[in-house]
């Protein structure tokens, strides 16, 4: 695919800034109602560029990245919302069907997750700095709100300068993937594709497995999807 | 003594409780920010009383966001009822603990995998994406909203009793019982999301291979989950780059 074949529309563009910082504040800040979940968030990208499938796809395989990753206390996290919504749009944006492409957007998000997890740890002492003196707060309680608020509008900022600075690089980058058939030495590329995911669900089934004895209910969940498929699932 | 609707301001703030997480007071300065309805009025005409509570109610806390809508009506009933500010300190650090470990193990390690989880088997089996994501979001709400409404509520009701509410809670019982759920929905969704990333792309390799290496290596990671997921991340890794020499060599 040749860049002069993308064309990513400025309105597109504003509404993809405009819900990275919807998915951004959504994580941490306001409401939590999960949009930040890379299952939603590319699929608004892969929706914002016209082929949701292949958004959710994306964020599908993201997901079972993210699971494991549950946001305990002050541990750090990929932040999903942005780097999902970038990935799938990126995905979508190159066609939502080459493999190629596919691998890249899957490693721009991931990537793009631990980038604005960085951002986050920012974000998190430049609240400190925003909600003190305490003694200043305390007696001027509209003030105590205003600076909160402030904190809300910059974890919206973070969300859509992510998007904003990184939209239109992933989809570039993502277009290399467009056209690279698969070849003997590709063929292996899908293994460890499929090995990773396999790899990821492991480790984030350990989030909700009370310790080790569950694993032969994992290998039976596996084992029951395998038995569907031979039966003709689609 | 506080109205409805300013009970009601709290709780709609509650859903803003980290705005302002930081590493000095954790989720503390959010918890001021969602009582100051119920403080305003309670100390209505009494400035110095009041920016002695909001003081105190900025103090470090930290719990599950959804549950610290617990702590802010039960410590806004505190401030209510004239409680010991000395009781109240103690009350807050007594909370901090079971809100945030029943919160995570109910909410972050059963309810959001399995609705995720419910989500993607929804996609993978042929539902439309933005149904899929729908599914997700309002079974995943669903869920959140009671949780929270019923922290908010219980812990105005119960005051400095709800240490008690939280053992066993409910909800915590409830989602409990979900994990051998969780673990058979994320095998079955790794075996069905791989198929359909399989499907028609490379005819030469063997899918039962593969399904017998990812089955060797899901359990390695489920039994080394730190690991797994670096070897999860440089098996992404390692994809994109053979694809590209793969492409490189012909």
């Amino acid at each position: 695919m040749s860049w002069t074949d993308l064309y990513l529309g400025p309105g597109t563009w504003i509404l993809a800034v405009a819900a990275g910082s919807a998915v951004g504040m959504d994580a941490v800040s306001w409401p939590q109602v999960m949009i930040s979940r890379p299952l939603v968030s590319a699929t608004i990208g892969g929706l914002l560029l016209g082929n949701p499938a292949a958004g959710m796809l994306v964020g599908a395989v993201l997901e079972l990245y993210a699971m494991r990753h549950p946001p305990l206390g002050a541990s750090r996290y990929p932040d999903t919302g942005p780097a999902g919504l970038v990935a799938g749009a990126a995905f979508a944006a190159v066609g939502g069907q080459a493999l190629g492409a596919l691998l890249l957007a899957l490693a721009i998000g991931w990537a793009l997750g631990w980038i604005g997890a960085v951002t986050v740890h920012v974000r998190r002492r430049v609240n400190e700095r925003i909600m003190s003196p305490a003694s200043e707060l305390a007696a001027d309680p509209g003030l105590l709100e205003q600076r909160h608020r402030i904190a809300i509008g910059l974890d919206a900022l973070r969300g859509g300068v992510l998007v904003a600075s990184f939209l239109i690089p992933a989809v570039l980058a993502t277009s290399l993937g467009v056209g690279t058939g698969p070849s003997a030495v590709g063929g292996y590329a899908l293994v460890a594709l499929v090995l990773g995911i396999a790899a990821s669900a492991g480790s984030a089934a350990r989030v909700s497995a009370f310790g080790i004895r569950g694993w032969p209910l994992l290998l039976a969940g596996g084992g029951a999807a395998a038995l569907l498929l031979l039966g003709g699932l689609p | 003594m506080p109205l409805r609707s300013d009970r009601l301001a709290a709780w709609a703030r509650t859903f803003a409780v980290q705005g302002s997480w930081n590493y000095g007071t954790l989720v503390g300065t959010g918890i001021a920010y969602a009582m100051l309805p119920l403080l305003r009025r309670i100390y209505a005409g009494d400035p110095v009383r009041l920016r002695e509570a909001v003081e105190r109610s900025m103090g470090a806390f930290n719990g599950h966001p959804y549950l610290c809508a617990m702590a802010v009506s039960a410590l806004g009933r505190l401030e209510q009822e004239g409680t010991d500010p000395e009781k109240i300190e103690k009350f807050r650090t007594a909370l901090r603990g079971p809100l945030g470990t029943v919160g995570d193990r109910a909410v972050w390690a059963q309810w959001r995998p399995v609705c995720l989880l419910v989500g993607i088997l929804a996609f993978v089996l042929g539902a439309g994406p933005v149904w899929s994501a729908a599914i997700f979001l309002v079974l995943y709400n669903a869920g959140h909203f009671i949780i929270r409404t019923w922290a908010f509520l219980a812990g105005w009701e119960a005051g400095l009793s709800v240490g008690r509410l939280l053992k066993g809670v409910w909800f915590e019982r409830w989602s409990g019982r979900l994990w051998p759920l969780n673990l058979l929905l994320t095998g079955a969704v790794a075996v069905l999301l791989s198929a359909r990333l399989m499907a028609g792309q490379v005819e030469a390799i063997s899918s039962i291979a593969v399904l017998g290496l990812g089955s060797v290596t899901a359990l390695a990671a489920f039994r080394f989950p730190r690991q797994g997921g670096h070897m999860a991340a440089v098996l992404l890794m390692l994809a994109a780059v053979l694809w590209f020499v793969g492409g490189l060599l012909g």
